[in-house]
């Protein structure tokens, strides 16, 4: 089962829609993760769609949800969240909103625009400028919180458009000194062998030759989190033209329904098969589980020594607790307010509407025996085969499920179900852990991301590839 | 536009080639369903251990020798089996099922714990976890802020499920850690199947091994002591007993104490809350759990559930009961000590705190609730480390630095996250911390935070 993973961006699984305005940064239009689209403007329908969310595929199935949505005309669909917006500071960016939904609508990045209410079948065309560098939730603020909660939000990133003086380059116009410090110091100390953040590189091909995708600069993934709840949407959307649902009404449905006993489960003694309105998908770029798990696109692959940059907002009214395995990764910035104090975690707390940043290291994982044991990465022990518990070669060529495993595809033919574990893949989930299900249940289907080592760059002999999932 | 005529169709990105197209891109689809099915059915098996090496963890042995537990079956190995079905009585007599660990070298453990016993060891060693699942198996053991490699990182998806294997890392970073099932955590994690897991110095346990007059647990020189780097002014340099190091290589230098303060009391905060609704109703340990079909992505089994759903009526520290019902505040017990055969062989750990004044007390800290904490402290405490990470110790910790939570200012934490905080007075101290569990579904901005617990922690200095 060795796929390309030219393969997998093209498919749809691994193209996040991605815009990006004015200036081009080639660091994010070069990214074929992105899939990025360049605009001198922006283009925004607000509308509506039947999402089929997370499940098995057979033909009845009844998980799907009606959201509000963000249609960009450069884009085929609309998606919730929308698309990712990247822009340059100082940037003046044109847009123009159309509202063809029933009730007002806005579209207000705080700090940034407020377009104000846009009536139903109006169009309103403005600009504004990228006045503030960092990670911004763009949203419909009105009626809040039901509209933004309806699908109606995404990411909007503004990046420096150069570093200060000789420095290296930071997500920020003004960073804090222990910010700077942190990205002069990568690829450059002892400590963080390895890239720069701003720095991108070739690497060597698969260990059967086959090629190996360049390494962008500017590494970057952008994590948008929301939970979904069907049968509430669908009354939100089956409201008569231009009634709108209270917000107090809104959120006793979605955070205080009653519990009820859900189960067509015979292992568990549940009392109906019915929901009640308390949400029951839960997202990270608008996918669960495997959809965005295995989504480089919104999984970070990189190499040991390319340290990469994560950015999370939360647009729903959960708080998730999200841990990443394998790295600790540093808080770089919270709401806005860069941090002078970078905590260095497995494990942070996104609130309602917060955004923040994390610096994932790339370092090689330190737990893994070496010499010294004290997480640097240092010489590998020998082990008692004569090899070296680093690179984890025998690990690497272990199969699980085994070679020769098969299941069915739909059309009969058998389809191998083996796994190599190469490249070393590690997962980034929330631990409040009631968001890692679908309908209630299904674990492992829920708002998860990931963190895969692709090869490292550190290696004695020179950067080194590691046994693809995906070669080329 | 609405939901009975939609503008748009959004469709499911697809796990599996069809034979053909994508009809809305245009797109051909690849085959993934290997990758579908294994994230979230994962395969059992019981690999032997890739890179293996012969461990040389002293805390079995030493277990043995004070007779916390039996001669090691396996030298050097801790062995630890999973799930096993323990009833506890709650605080109002309601008898609740929870899952727990049982490690079979240790008679302690035969009836399981909630938490589980915590496993201790000096930083650097080889680590052997050998584990078998039971109970219906499968199942895996996560050490959560351990970084190995993936299969034994004991994520199912990522690897596989248990079956049988040696876990098998080096922990490189003094801190507190703890470890879970990763198998339908939803419901494992929330019924109890986890427990602490705490990384010494790296001198710990092996100065018992030469000098059995030293208590288990201590250093060379008989102090327990924890990871941080404290700057030499007020108020961190009030701990005595702080030993720092190189300040841009850190602990290279091959000091066991480099970067480590010693304290005199510690307690184990570990705040949790239970879902007794969960625990009546899904007592099946496979409650809710997709099955693949022989089409994987078109005839798997997927359920309706109600995990989704999180409604904690019982409250925890450290397994001992908040005696309150939902909306209540309570004091837990005082002077409960963790007896060392759940210790790893170290005596007097407490969870609510009794020291004396000039004490540097320690306290480690774990949110194992699926709700958020906050805590306020009737003392100004340091915060010293996060998730097994020490602040400000070098080279990684150039960046950041320990910091001080002034006495009545909340601080906030969520599910897994862990901190590790100092506290010192020369004055009396009567009174208690303050733990508010907040609803995850009940930190909307611009509304009051929804507090379902107040649990009280005495906190006595004499």
């Amino acid at each position: 089962m060795l796929i390309s993973r030219r393969q997998l961006l093209k498919s749809g699984l691994g193209a996040t829609a991605t815009l990006v305005v004015g200036s081009a940064i080639p660091a994010i239009l070069e990214n074929p993760a992105f899939a990025a689209v360049p605009v001198q403007t922006l283009n925004f329908r607000f509308t509506d769609a039947i999402k089929e969310m997370v499940t098995h595929e057979a033909g009845n199935n009844e998980a799907t949800c009606y959201f509000w949505c963000l249609k960009e005309d450069h884009l085929a669909f609309p998606d919730v969240p929308g698309p990712n917006i990247f822009a340059t500071y100082g940037e003046r960016i044109q847009i123009i909103l159309t509202n063809d939904l029933d009730e007002p609508h806005a579209f207000f990045i705080p700090g940034i625009f407020n377009s104000g209410p846009i009536a139903p079948g109006k169009t309103v065309v403005r600009s504004f400028v990228a006045i503030r560098t960092g990670t911004f939730l763009y949203y419909d603020n009105l009626n809040a919180p039901v509209n933004r909660v309806m699908g109606l939000h995404g990411a909007f990133i503004v990046m420096p458009r150069r570093p200060i003086g000789l420095n290296r380059m930071t997500p920020y116009l003004v960073p804090t000194p222990a910010v700077q410090r942190l990205f002069n110091d990568l690829g450059r100390a002892s400590w963080w062998p390895g890239l720069t953040w701003e720095q991108g590189a070739t690497n060597p091909p698969h260990d059967d030759g086959t090629p190996a995708a360049d390494t962008s600069p500017f590494r970057q993934w952008i994590w948008v989190l929301h939970q979904a709840s069907p049968k509430l949407f669908a009354e939100v959307g089956s409201l008569a033209p231009g009634q709108l649902m209270s917000p107090a009404a809104f959120m006793n449905k979605f955070l205080r329904d009653p519990f009820v006993a859900t189960s067509n489960d015979l292992r568990v003694v549940g009392t109906t098969t019915e929901f009640n309105y308390k949400p029951q998908f839960f997202t990270l770029g608008g996918q669960s589980g495997h959809f965005s798990h295995n989504d480089p696109a919104m999984c970070p692959n990189a190499y040991v020594g390319e340290p990469s940059l994560v950015r999370v907002l939360n647009a729903g009214l959960f708080t998730h607790s999200c841990h990443i395995h394998a790295n600790h990764v540093y808080v770089l910035c919270v709401n806005n307010q860069i941090r002078t104090n970078l905590w260095w975690v497995d494990t942070f707390t996104a609130h309602p509407m917060d955004t923040w940043d994390w610096l994932v290291p790339y370092m090689r994982p330190p737990d893994i025996p070496n010499v010294r044991g004290i997480g640097r990465a240092d010489e590998p022990m020998t082990t008692l085969a004569g090899g070296k518990t680093y690179p984890p070669i025998e690990e690497m060529n272990t199969f699980i499920p085994p070679l020769g495993t098969q299941a069915k595809d739909p059309s009969g033919n058998p389809v191998g179900l083996e796994m190599r574990m190469s490249p070393l893949c590690f997962p980034m989930h929330d631990h409040s852990e009631p968001t890692q299900v679908a309908q209630g249940g299904n674990y492992n289907c829920g708002l998860v991301s990931g963190i895969v080592f692709l090869g490292d760059r550190n290696r004695p002999g020179g950067p080194v590839t590691f046994p693809g999932m995906f070669p080329g | 536009m609405s939901f009975t005529a939609p503008a748009f169709r959004i469709p499911r990105r697809n796990a599996f080639i069809f034979g053909g197209t994508d009809p809305t891109t245009g797109r051909d689809w690849p085959p993934l369903q290997a990758m579908w099915v294994k994230m979230w059915d994962p395969p059992t098996a019981s690999p032997a251990t890739p890179e293996l090496l012969n461990p040389t963890n002293p805390v079995p042995e030493l277990m043995a020798a004070a007779g916390f537990q039996n001669t090691p079956t396996i030298p050097h190995t801790v062995q630890r089996d999973l799930l096993h079905n323990t009833v506890i009585p709650m605080w109002d007599g309601k008898p609740v099922m929870f899952f727990t660990f049982r490690d079979t070298d240790n008679p302690a453990t035969i009836n399981g714990n909630y938490p589980a016993a915590t496993i201790r060891m000096p930083r650097g060693v080889v680590y052997h976890g050998r584990t078998q699942g039971h109970g219906p198996p499968p199942h895996t053991i996560h050490w959560h802020g351990i970084e190995p490699t993936p299969i034994n990182d004991g994520v199912g998806h990522c690897s596989m499920e248990l079956g049988a294997y040696t876990y098998q890392w080096q922990p490189n970073f003094t801190g507190t850690y703890f470890c879970h099932c990763h198998r339908n955590t939803v419901q494992h994690f929330e019924f109890g199947l986890f427990g602490l897991l705490i990384i010494d110095p790296p001198d710990a346990y092996f100065a018992t091994e030469n000098d059995p007059s030293i208590p288990i647990g201590a250093g060379e020189d008989g102090a327990r002591r924890v990871a941080c780097n404290l700057p030499r002014i007020a108020p961190f340099s009030q701990f005595p007993e702080f030993e720092g190091g190189d300040p841009v290589i850190g602990v290279a230098n091959g000091d066991p104490h480099a970067f480590t303060v010693a304290y005199d009391v510690e307690a184990f905060w570990v705040l949790d809350d239970v879902d007794s609704v969960w625990r009546d109703v899904a007592m099946d340990a496979k409650s809710f759990y997709p099955k693949a079909g022989n089409i994987p992505g078109v005839n798997d089994t997927f359920y309706h559930g109600f995990f989704h759903d999180f409604n904690p009526d019982y409250w925890f520290v450290t397994g001992v009961p908040v005696p309150a019902p939902k909306g209540g505040t309570a004091p837990i017990a005082a002077n409960v000590v963790i007896p060392p055969a759940l210790n790893s062989g170290v005596s007097g750990t407490q969870v609510s705190i009794n020291a004396r004044i000039g004490d540097t007390i320690l306290i480690r800290c774990l949110c194992a609730a699926y709700n958020c904490v906050s805590i306020t402290f009737p003392v100004d405490v340091v915060i010293i480390a996060f998730d097994g990470r020490a602040l400000g110790v070098p080279p990684f910790g150039l960046y950041n630095a320990a910091f001080v939570v002034k006495k009545g200012i909340p601080f906030h934490l969520s599910t897994a996250r862990r901190f590790d905080a100092l506290i010192r007075s020369t004055k009396p101290i009567n009174s208690f911390a303050k733990v508010e569990f907040i609803n995850t579904r009940g930190q909307v901005p611009g509304f009051p935070e929804d507090v379902v617990m107040t649990a009280q922690i005495p906190i006595v200095i004499s």
